[in-house]
């Protein structure tokens, strides 16, 4: 074992990352309570109004259906994405020809921008014209096929729908990797104990994978509950408020000068996205 | 027995990839078809050829100076977030220093906070820095926000090589530092293609920052120049529309296709046993 100088330069080496990180995200982070408990508009001269934004956001209506909303995609969207996820990663993780394109063809829709995904998805969807309305005519069951992006909770089940087909493919990469790392021993062993295939996915690969899950469940329900560009493309938070998320909110409120109250916004989706991810985190650590 | 289970798992497998290919193949068909034709008559499958599309998309779209800034932007957060992340990885994963362990428990729980939440009072402090409107500006500002999960998969991956290749440089006369530099990094290229595809994309395609920071149009991204225009033709030009975004989607796709051999090796050695 060498003996490590006490000082050199590889004791300062997490410096840049810290000093940049603390200037663009820890203080503004901090500078963004304090902004949260006056009325700037982003121009003229702040006044301290106390917790009046916060009072005031749960007064609007608009702004506690954009909570439910919200809520409502990341209930639909981050399960389903770690369930379809995993189910691909099971799949992949099979031995089989072809398997090496599959992965890559699954990924493809997550590298590409969740904007032209929407407008994609807007030109099949669109009422009347577009190609679902034409397809479901042609088997003569076009009454199926109302205005469903302007719709209230047909548009919300799109929403969730294209996210999810859209970044299964990058849940499944880090389950994939995660099922790699487990010891091929295990299951041979488990094989050898008389264990079916499910008997040893459920004792075997879901305990040896809870690092996966754990690092999928989370990230899944942030990204769900931050939800911005799929929504702005597909509904652009309409029909009216209807499918409006909090981010595309606090967007438009800074937007509106509104820059004291957005932060306030911002602190209550922080609260709102912290709640779920600690008790994610607290269940799965218990199960490991 | 075996064999039907085999057919049906191909079979499974083809209908998944196909219905991820599904809007690939929808863009590639419209920016091909002439204006005049509607999408779902006639044959699907076979497009007009129209290659005029491109050329009008080309010129009328303003994508190439999106796309230059969307590379610019990229580049110079990948290059933060590779420099700054892997050194800060490197002494994270190799000495347990308090100021070291406190600067990872930071960035593991800043993990859970999305950008959106600090990018009001970030704008103020950007004013401050004439950073709006500025290519290096979203570029710091987008590696900022993929730093924490970068250093993250970087550790990972740094405490999964041993300590000895290092050590053995050190006894040939190198520092700690230059250890790092001259062995090390060269060492961490599947992790750095982990975090060039699970957070280069997501740069290239950044859409709610660039709202905030990008507002000139000489400016804008490559989702911000396509949002611009979807709105001016307000769903009609869908040739032009997807001919753009076809053109958009070149580049990504390219890169994807280099850097995903290593992406696994990148997220299995180390990532996911920290």
């Amino acid at each position: 074992m060498i003996k490590t100088k006490k000082t050199g330069l590889h004791t300062f080496m997490a410096v840049p990352a810290f000093l940049l990180f603390s200037l663009f995200f820890i203080y503004p982070l901090i500078q963004g309570i304090g902004m949260s408990l006056t009325d700037w508009d982003g121009l003229s001269h702040a006044n301290f109004i106390g917790l009046q934004n916060f009072f005031d956001f749960f007064k609007d209506e608009r702004a506690v259906s954009d909570i439910g909303n919200t809520l409502l995609f990341a209930l639909g969207s981050a399960p389903l994405l770690n369930i379809i996820g995993l189910a691909y990663a099971l799949l992949m993780n099979e031995k089989f020809k072809g398997k090496g394109i599959a992965r890559v063809i699954i990924y493809l829709p997550a590298v590409i921008s969740p904007l032209i995904m929407g407008y994609i998805w807007y030109l099949l969807l669109q009422p009347g014209r577009g190609f679902m309305f034409h397809a479901l005519e042609l088997v003569g069951k076009s009454s199926w096929l109302g205005n469903w992006l302007g719709d209230h909770t047909a548009a919300m089940i799109v929403l969730v729908l294209v996210n999810v087909w859209q970044y299964a493919g990058m849940t499944m990469v880090i389950y994939l990797a995660g099922l790699q790392s487990i010891p091929e021993e295990l299951y041979e062993s488990a094989k050898i104990d008389g264990a079916s295939y499910w008997s040893s996915l459920r004792y075997v690969t879901l305990p040896m994978l809870m690092p996966s899950i754990r690092i999928n469940v989370v990230t899944n329900i942030i990204g769900s509950l931050a939800v911005f560009d799929i929504v702005m493309a597909l509904t652009d938070g309409g029909p009216g408020y209807a499918t409006e998320t909090l981010s595309i909110y606090i967007m438009r409120m800074c937007y509106g000068s509104k820059t004291g109250y957005s932060t306030a916004v911002a602190l209550i989706m922080f609260l709102i996205i912290l709640i779920p991810v600690i008790i994610s985190m607290r269940l799965t650590r218990e199960k490991e | 027995m075996k064999n039907v289970l085999k057919v049906f798992k191909y079979l499974v497998v083809a209908i998944i990839c196909a219905i991820c290919l599904i809007p690939f193949y929808i863009l590639l068909i419209l920016s091909l078809n002439t204006p005049q034709r509607i999408f779902y008559q006639g044959n699907m499958f076979v497009p007009d050829f129209y290659f005029r599309n491109y050329v009008d998309a080309w010129n009328k779209s303003h994508i190439d100076i999106a796309i230059l800034n969307s590379a610019v932007i990229t580049i110079v957060a990948l290059a933060i977030i590779l420099i700054f992340g892997t050194m800060a990885a490197y002494t994270i994963a190799r000495f347990k220093y308090k100021f070291n362990q406190f600067v990872f428990w930071l960035f593991l729980s800043c993990m859970m906070i999305p950008g959106i939440i600090n990018t009001v009072p970030l704008y103020s402090l950007m004013i401050k820095l004439n950073a709006i409107n500025t290519l290096w500006g979203m570029g710091v500002v987008c590696a900022t926000i993929a730093l924490p999960s970068a250093v993250f998969i970087f550790t990972g991956f740094i405490k999964s090589l041993p300590r000895e290749i290092e050590e053995a440089a050190i006894i040939d006369g190198c520092s700690w530092f230059t250890a790092f530099w001259k062995i090390t990094f060269p060492l961490l290229k599947p992790s750095v293609a982990a975090v060039i595809i699970l957070n280069g994309f997501g740069i290239w395609n950044n859409y709610a920052q660039a709202v905030f920071f990008l507002q000139d149009s000489k400016k804008h991204n490559i989702p911000q120049a396509l949002s611009v225009y979807f709105q001016q033709f307000a769903g009609a030009h869908w040739n032009l529309m997807a001919a753009t975004a076809v053109i958009a989607v070149i580049p990504v796709i390219i890169a994807f296709l280099l850097f995903q051999k290593s992406l696994m090796r990148g997220l299995t050695d180390g990532a996911l046993k920290g």
